[in-house]
């Protein structure tokens, strides 16, 4: 099988399978938590809830970020905080603002928006990489992370690190011929769309409905979180 | 008169040796061989070489000395003539002149004089004559659906005369995307059920001079190769000359530094297309298209798709047809879910996730109860 081959199916039929597999499993497991109902609540609220969560979302991505060592999550975890940090951002930049991905959105959306240059997009992606590897480390090496690491988060690391690192070849053109750099970009990729559902991943959906849920909490109570 | 040699041939036409000597070094270029720089004749570089032969060229006019003319024999199936087209209008009008004349088409549909029963005639007598030593040139794709009816020549289908010339020929040679992976014919949904040449004759090698129209520099070159030497050229995975196709458009091409700047036009008459950025978002297939467009070019190296300000379509592939929307970004998938299918995944997925949810409140109720 030449790689144009294997380049086609994975652009192609592959590509098609895994992200309707990934949005059918991401709809299963989302409706499948918010069906589950939560306890009525009897207690006057001392504040508004749609304020709490508005609130919590400002703070959440226009001030801790700016600020983070104010915060303990900050303090306790410097390098699990700022390697994270930049590794959302990498995937950020490179996943919506790099012009060969937004091509990707284009297609599927309709909609385009302007780019970076490749080399700012190029340099964000190294940042990410190198975030993924000292994360890695830190986990084999972190006493309580080790503890707490199972085959889980290291599967779950090698999906998400490969699309990376075989995107960062193909954009160098290390390894082989275009086409072959590029079908193993999109056969990762299609690997971790299918993967998303079924691992913690999926974190990128929840992560709003969990933090708007804190935030109408802490809404509820007057908290000023 | 095949006895005669080539030179011999081109004497006869009038060809002086002074045109001659050059021409040997028109052919080494055009097949890729490497002349040795110009250093290493021991003659400053200012002074150049004047009438000094390399070694490559040596050889070159040895053999065009001494071998016997080449008899080609050009078949076209589904194709629209535009690589024959190329071919007689190539930049190299010595190079193309000994392909067409010197070497001795012996049966061309587009070229000959004769018609009918007449042209059939010619070419079975020039099989038979040249058995085990001519060059098959194939044009156009090869239906195969309905026993190949779908193309039938002199009451016989393409297939069946492919197969017969195949038979008795010295080195196959499959000119354009169509004779080489089945081009346009083969597009979905392939209704001929059209394929190359080499999808049917599995015994024998065949170049692949990829390309819509392929590359008149590339056909010549590799039928002068084979001319010359009596062996084919390195090819590539997909049987294409190495020389020709081993580098991807993207890679030679003159708006490479714009890529690497993030420079592109948005549209065919924006300010970013008129300053000549890079077309890839408008759907350039430059960087997965292995073809010497970019440094060969076209009339007489003037200019090439790209340069010219339209993307590349990717025509040196297989099934560049199907490879996606021509003027769609290279990275987008090439089967998308449409809002149907979408909503279908997420609606299957979200009333399964409920169903469950439900299914084990009441579980967890009944278990309430019980207790």
């Amino acid at each position: 099988m030449s790689s144009q081959a294997v380049l086609e199916f994975a652009r192609g039929p592959f590509f098609y399978f895994a992200l309707l597999f990934m949005l059918f499993g991401l709809a299963y497991r989302l409706f499948n938590v918010i069906s589950l109902g939560w306890n009525k609540d009897r207690v006057v609220p001392m504040g508004s809830k749609s304020k709490g969560v508005v609130i919590t979302f400002l703070k959440a991505f226009l001030i801790w970020p700016f600020i983070p060592w104010v915060k303990d999550t900050f303090n306790r975890n410097p390098l699990i905080y700022i390697g994270g940090g930049l590794f959302h951002l990498s995937l950020f930049v490179v996943i919506i603002l790099g012009t060969p991905h937004m091509l990707v959105w284009k297609s599927l959306i309709g909609l385009g928006w302007p780019t970076l240059p490749l080399p700012v997009v190029d340099w964000m992606s190294a940042v990410g990489i190198i975030a993924m590897v000292i994360l890695l480390i830190n986990r084999r090496i972190h006493p309580v992370l080790k503890l707490i690491s199972g085959p889980a988060e290291f599967v779950a690391w090698l999906f998400v690190f490969l699309p990376m690192i075989t995107g960062y070849m193909m954009t160098h053109h290390i390894g082989g011929s275009y086409e072959a750099l590029y079908a193993r970009h999109m056969i990762s990729v299609d690997v971790l769309m299918i993967w998303i559902p079924l691992s913690r991943i999926s974190h990128f959906v929840f992560y709003f409905f969990s933090r708007a849920i804190h935030g109408q909490e802490f809404g509820k109570r007057g908290v000023a979180v | 008169m095949p006895e005669e040699t080539i030179q011999q041939s081109l004497a006869s036409q009038g060809v002086s040796r002074r045109d001659f000597l050059k021409l040997s070094g028109v052919l080494a270029a055009a097949m890729g061989l490497q002349l040795p720089p110009l250093e290493k004749s021991g003659l400053p570089a200012a002074l150049g070489v004047p009438e000094q032969i390399s070694p490559t060229e040596q050889t070159i006019l040895n053999a065009l000395e001494t071998k016997q003319r080449l008899p080609v024999i050009w078949l076209e199936f589904q194709d629209c003539t535009g690589c024959t087209e190329a071919v007689t209008r190539s930049v190299s009008p010595s190079l193309t002149n000994l392909v067409l004349n010197t070497l001795t088409i012996e049966y061309h549909e587009t070229l000959a004089a004769a018609a009918g029963f007449q042209v059939e005639q010619a070419k079975q007598d020039a099989m038979k004559k040249y058995a085990g030593q001519y060059i098959l040139v194939v044009e156009g794709s090869i239906p195969t659906d309905l026993d190949g009816s779908y193309c039938v020549i002199g009451g016989r289908s393409a297939v069946e005369q492919l197969k017969e010339a195949a038979a008795g020929a010295a080195a196959i040679i499959a000119v354009g995307n169509c004779a080489a992976y089945g081009g346009l014919p083969k597009a979905k949904p392939n209704p001929t059920g059209a394929k190359g040449v080499w999808e049917i004759i599995t015994d024998k090698a065949v170049v692949n001079i990829s390309g819509c129209p392929a590359i008149p520099e590339a056909t010549t070159g590799v039928i002068a190769h084979f001319a010359i030497f009596g062996t084919l050229p390195k090819l590539d995975k997909l049987n294409r000359p190495l020389t020709f196709y081993g580098k991807t458009v993207h890679d030679r091409c003159l708006r490479r530094p714009f890529y690497e700047a993030g420079k592109f036009a948005l549209s065919f008459d924006d300010e970013g297309a008129r300053e000549g950025h890079c077309l890839y978002k408008l759907g350039c297939k430059g960087p997965t298209t292995y073809s010497a467009c970019a440094t060969i070019k076209w009339d007489q190296g003037l200019s090439f798709p790209v340069q010219s300000g339209h993307p590349c379509l990717g025509c040196t592939e297989p099934n560049f047809w199907d490879g996606g929307g021509f003027y769609e970004g290279q990275s987008a998938p090439l089967d998308r879910p449409t809002i149907t299918a979408v909503g279908a995944a997420v609606g299957v997925g979200a009333a399964l996730g409920i169903g469950t949810a439900l299914v084990n409140q009441s579980k967890k109720k009944a278990h309430k109860g019980e207790s």
